[in-house]
């Protein structure tokens, strides 16, 4: 993995604070991605340097905004304990987190949202 | 230790959702350890099994597929962000007396791991479609902006670009770059690709080279250097014009 002292520097002061090179594993970025494919034709066969790069910082801004989305509903049913019903009520509150609906919901089964994938749906 | 064990419960589901050819019987396996809470999960594992298969015994292929168990659970880790990183990313944005459930931590990890896959499936179907091999950053922002996440992608072509700067910066001058332009404070050698982002203002040379304004977000790249960055020629304008380009799609 690159290990830029300068870069860290310059990028980490300006948006996401003191952290190291990358918040998130690169390599395990890469994994994730390449696993995507539902397997046959649409398989995810070669990726860019900077994919997972861009993953990095999208994944850290997601994350804040899924918690700080949940953390609004804590605070409403004034606690100070997030819950993962306060992440699932987010995720439900939230149109663009509709993919997250199945895997939220504990009984339903999330390669559901794997398979609509494969098959090019968007619900 | 419950917690952990419900913890389990979610690798089965991923188990099943991930695993293509490295088979089924894998996530067999994984799934039924989720219905105990002891050491002797394993064999109810094996007694469970014997549903799905002929063996009901806890000796010979037991002992085997007893080990395959605790090897996918140990692997299944590799399909989340470490939960260290993600709950530091957490507590970034979380006031300090602000507390977080074992499962929500739990939860908003197995929602990253499946909004990279929810992303590279679109990046990747585009790929597909337009006959590439690879994808690239900018098939994942495309991507992104198609699936409703438009408010990240200012952000991340920002931070790309840096990025990009800092690696044509760091690949081209094998010293550290804030050395080296302090020595080159007078006119620059030639050749050397100005990693300067837009909008570098050093007043002192702004009526020498007009440095086209630019989104602020470039603004500060350079300004808190330790003043010694000295300014390319007309290199600078082409390479300006390039570093734009990243911009240019996301209008």
């Amino acid at each position: 993995m690159r290990q830029a002292g300068i870069y860290s520097g310059i990028l980490s002061g300006g948006i996401s604070g003191k952290t190291g090179p990358h918040s998130l594993p690169l390599a395990r970025i890469k994994k994730i991605m390449k696993k995507s494919g539902g397997g046959g034709g649409d398989d995810v066969k070669m990726i860019s340097g900077e994919a997972p790069i861009v993953f990095s910082k999208a994944c850290e801004l997601f994350i804040q905004e899924l918690t700080k989305r949940s953390w609004m509903l804590t605070l409403q049913g004034k606690r100070r304990i997030v819950h993962k019903e306060d992440v699932a009520s987010a995720v439900i509150a939230t149109d663009v987190f509709d993919f997250l609906v199945t895997l939220v919901s504990d009984d339903a089964d999330p390669t559901i949202n794997i398979l609509h994938h494969q098959n090019g749906n968007t619900s | 230790m419950d917690q952990r064990m419900s913890g389990f419960h979610r690798y089965r589901r991923h188990a099943k959702s991930s695993l293509t050819h490295t088979g089924l019987e894998v996530s067999k396996v994984l799934g039924v350890v989720e219905t105990t809470s002891t050491g002797t999960g394993i064999n109810n594992a094996e007694t469970k099994l014997a549903g799905d298969s002929s063996t009901n015994t806890a000796s010979g292929p037991g002992s085997a597929a007893r080990e395959r168990a605790l090897v996918c659970m140990v692997r299944e880790q590799d399909q989340y962000m470490p939960i260290a990183n993600v709950i530091r990313i957490m507590r970034r944005i979380l006031p300090s007396h602000a507390k977080i459930s074992d499962d929500a931590k739990e939860t908003i990890q197995e929602c990253v791991s499946e909004y990279i896959s929810f992303v590279t499936g679109e990046a990747n179907e585009r790929c597909q479609r337009e006959q590439r091999k690879t994808v690239t950053a900018e098939d994942v922002l495309w991507a992104m902006g198609k699936l409703g996440f438009d408010d990240y992608v200012q952000p991340l072509t920002v931070f790309l670009s840096r990025y990009r700067e800092a690696e044509s910066d760091r690949t081209s001058t094998r010293a550290d770059p804030y050395v080296k332009r302090a020595a080159e404070y007078g006119p620059p050698p030639v050749g050397i690709p100005a990693p300067y982002g837009p909008g570098f203002q050093m007043g002192h040379y702004s009526n020498l080279y007009d440095a086209p304004t630019n989104p602020a977000a470039m603004g500060g790249y350079f300004r808190d250097g330790s003043g010694g960055a000295g300014p390319s020629g007309s290199s600078s304008h082409n390479a300006l014009a390039t570093n734009f380009d990243p911009f240019a799609h996301y209008k």
